[in-house]
């Protein structure tokens, strides 16, 4: 190791110190400053008001999940089930069927997450070929009523839309 | 009336916590029951108009020996199966009657030729701190230090055979 | 009996059993407001009644209802139920009781008869207080074994042990206080404190006793089972400890018993230690004598501080963050409506009583009231130590805790009886 080693001091040993009530009235007029400070004026308290003022997201924050589209609408995915395969938490559902707009043999009729079971990893993300799910929505507040309002349904995930410009996209590492 | 009506309630409490405490099996439900008799009595020395003694029952036999007893009880965490077998328990019981039968007698006996006592409460502040706590040291000095030096004693008995249990362990 | 006798036993009862029912609240809610201001977070500030929220109190009823409507668990396995039941109530129950001795104001005096201000007028005092102390520890070696739970035995035992050590130096340090006070009773004990040392100190128990009072506040630390002594409930090594079979009221009981025992072990401490329910250099006699001047400067006093509270809560009571309609200002404004009212009623209230019933009886009953409000502000300065120490110091481990109370506490509580009753001595 050639790491820098300091060698703290032991303390509690000498007499000062194992009085033990000097140094609990320091602590206690610390906390007391601290109390004081925030009780005569609350506005320097280190909080955020959540839901009146959101946490910034940035782009490689892996939210909810999305489906992408090329420029003329067409979804991108080709239902390859690489990203079925590749999930730890077997959240992923697709079932395949024909192309109707030509790109290519595939598409999926039937694509469902189950964000109940979703681990939020993003190995999907990173096993697509064509860089048709992303997890960019930031979207970080899943709730629902029922258990079946958890489950994405292709239709779903295309309507999310994407919070953040491609070059963000791009330059937060994906 | 209604100080009477207290001390039946006491009474009847303290004996039947007593009978408990003989014929409950399991440690933890005799023990409780023995805290009802150790209440119900200090309820009694408190219809005395003792309330010193009152307080220190409380304090001394109910507060803190039986909470050392249960925590004891606890702390063994004694299980169904450890317990003895008690076969002939009736026919111990009803020994035990016998034998005592005649002690019961004379206690009958006696208590039938007690005098006739009221329950009121005695006011002048008798049986408070201030004048047990008199009596203890003026009156009765000796007596009282000879029994706390024997308390001392039997401490210094309990350190000793606590101790020698260890060195023989090693 | 006459109508005043009976109406004073059952104000002196509700009293009694409702004050310290009433703290839980406060308490529970200076502990969650408390622990945010020391650690720079804000606290419940969000569960509101129509948009009032009360500065977190609303909080206290939303938990109150949670606990209530969960389900009330009683595990199959267990072999002693009646015990498992028993055991939160007889928690509750004690501390509850434990409150019944403390006089919360002087002895009234009222058409030449005398009321003793306490829930029993008994002059039993901290024998009755240490008395039930004792018998707090059946509910938690109880609640322990009869979970059935290594988690519950275990805390169970660590806090059975800790309260049976630290009655020791508790009752020590009792005994040393007892020999400056020269009797057992909490009334005379508080009104021993209305004196006066070297003319112009209160002779309060912490001036007279300031060793004693060090070691009775860590004993009654240690016995209401509270942070740096709450290992018993260590949530990283035992969950939750003696209680962590229990849910719903039952587990309600606890809680609510724990911070009843807070505030009547802070009951106890300000009592022995701070001066019961005397103002400082203000004895109940000076009181009744200066009635009305007083009368005149409370008039005074009362709308300052109403004055001081709105002004902080304008300040403070804003949303700190961007905002079309701030819900908080329509609050302020009815709180501050509220706290006018208030103001005006006691103020009418004194002026009443100035014009029509000043001297006599009256000026007894107002001294009386005031005594009520010095000994509940003192009490909740002292729930407030409580819920400082607890965020400022970490738990003690196991064997400290014990090294602390019998190699430290005990000896120190010895010498202090030694050294008290040797000054008592040579001075009388």
């Amino acid at each position: 190791m050639s790491g820098k080693v300091k060698i703290m001091e032991r303390r509690g040993k000498d007499l000062y110190e194992r009085v033990y009530l000097i140094e609990v009235f320091k602590g206690m007029a610390t906390t007391f400053g601290h109390f004081l400070r925030n009780f005569l004026d609350n506005s320097k308290l280190l909080v955020r008001h959540y839901p009146e003022q959101k946490p910034e997201i940035t782009a490689r924050w892996r939210g909810r999940h999305r489906l992408t589209k090329h420029e003329d609408g067409s979804m991108k995915c080709v239902a390859c089930f690489m990203c079925q395969t590749n999930c730890p938490a077997k959240c992923i559902m697709i079932e395949a069927g024909e192309r109707t707009d030509g790109r290519t043999e595939k598409m999926p009729v039937r694509f469902d997450i189950d964000l109940l079971e979703c681990i939020y990893c993003g190995y999907c993300v990173e096993a697509c070929p064509m860089d048709a799910i992303r997890m960019d929505t930031g979207i970080f507040s899943v709730t629902g009523n029922e258990r079946e309002s958890f489950v994405m349904k292709l239709e779903d995930l295309l309507a999310t839309p994407g919070a953040f410009s491609e070059e963000e996209y791009k330059k937060g590492g994906a | 009336m209604f100080a009477d009506g207290l001390f039946m309630l006491f009474a009847v409490l303290a004996v039947l916590g007593a009978a408990g405490l003989v014929l409950f099996r399991h440690p933890m439900n005799g023990a409780m029951s023995f805290v009802i008799t150790l209440i119900s009595l200090a309820g009694l020395y408190a219809l005395l108009s003792a309330k010193l003694i009152f307080a220190l029952q409380l304090i001394v036999y109910a507060g803190a020996i039986m909470s050392l007893i249960v925590f004891i009880i606890m702390f063994l965490n004694i299980q169904p199966e450890d317990l003895p077998k008690e076969e002939g328990k009736l026919l111990n019981i009803l020994g035990a009657l016998i034998i005592v039968a005649p002690i019961g007698y004379f206690l009958v006996k006696i208590v039938n030729r007690l005098p006739n006592a009221t329950t009121e409460l005695l006011g002048n502040n008798f049986g408070g701190v201030k004048p047990v706590g008199l009596l203890l040291f003026k009156d009765w000095l000796v007596p009282f230090e000879i029994v706390s030096i024997l308390l001392l004693v039997s401490l210094m008995g309990a350190l000793l055979l606590a101790g020698k249990k260890k060195e023989v362990s090693k | 009996m006459s109508q005043l006798d009976i109406l004073l036993i059952v104000s002196r009862v509700c009293f009694g059993a409702f004050v310290p029912l009433c703290f839980i609240a406060v308490c529970v809610w200076m502990e969650r407001r408390g622990a945010a201001f020391f650690q720079d977070r804000s606290g419940p500030n969000r569960a509101n009644i129509c948009g009032f929220r009360a500065g977190g109190l609303v909080q206290n009823l939303a938990d109150a209802v949670k606990l209530i409507t969960k389900e009330d668990i009683i595990p199959g396995h267990l072999k002693h139920k009646f015990y498992f039941v028993l055991a939160p109530c007889i928690v509750f129950c004690i501390a509850i009781a434990s409150f019944a001795a403390i006089p919360f104001a002087d002895v009234m005096k009222i058409g030449g008869k005398e009321y003793i201000m306490q829930t029993i007028p008994t002059d039993l005092g901290i024998l009755w207080f240490l008395a039930l102390a004792g018998f707090g520890v059946y509910g938690i070696i109880l609640a322990g074994w009869s979970s059935h739970n290594k988690y519950g035995v275990l805390g169970g035992l660590r806090a059975a042990a800790q309260v049976i050590s630290y009655e020791i130096p508790m009752g020590l340090a009792i005994v040393s206080a007892l020999i400056v006070y020269g009797t057992v009773n909490l009334t005379g004990i508080a009104q021993f404190q209305g004196q006066l040392l070297f003319g112009f100190i209160p002779m309060w128990g912490v001036v007279l006793q300031p060793l004693g009072a060090i070691i009775f506040i860590v004993a009654a630390f240690a016995e209401a089972n509270r942070t740096p002594f709450d290992l018993a409930e260590g949530e990283s090594e035992l969950v939750a400890g003696f209680h962590v079979e229990y849910s719903s009221m039952k587990f309600g009981m606890f809680f609510m018993g724990e911070y009843v025992a807070m505030f009547t072990n802070a009951a106890i401490i300000v009592t022995l230690y701070f001066g019961g329910f005397q103002i400082p250099w203000l004895a109940t006699e000076t009181l009744v004598a200066y009635a009305r001047p007083l009368t005149v400067l409370m008039m005074l006093a009362v709308p300052a501080c109403g004055w001081i509270f709105c002004l902080w809560m304008s300040k403070n009571n804003r949303s700190h963050y961007a905002h079309e309609s701030d819900y908080r200002d329509r609050e302020v404004a009815v709180y501050t409506k509220i706290v006018w009212g208030i103001v005006a009623a006691i103020d009418i209230m004194l002026f009443v009583y100035l014009i029509a019933a000043s001297g006599g009886d009256a000026d007894r009953v107002l001294v009386m009231f005031l005594q009520v409000f010095t000994f509940l502000i003192k009490t909740t300065m002292m729930c407030f130590v409580y819920v400082w120490v607890r965020w400022t110091l970490p738990r003690f481990r196991y064997d400290q805790l014990q090294r602390l109370g019998w190699q430290t506490l005990l000896p120190l509580s010895l010498l202090n009886i030694f050294i008290t009753s040797a000054v008592v001595v040579a001075l009388s």
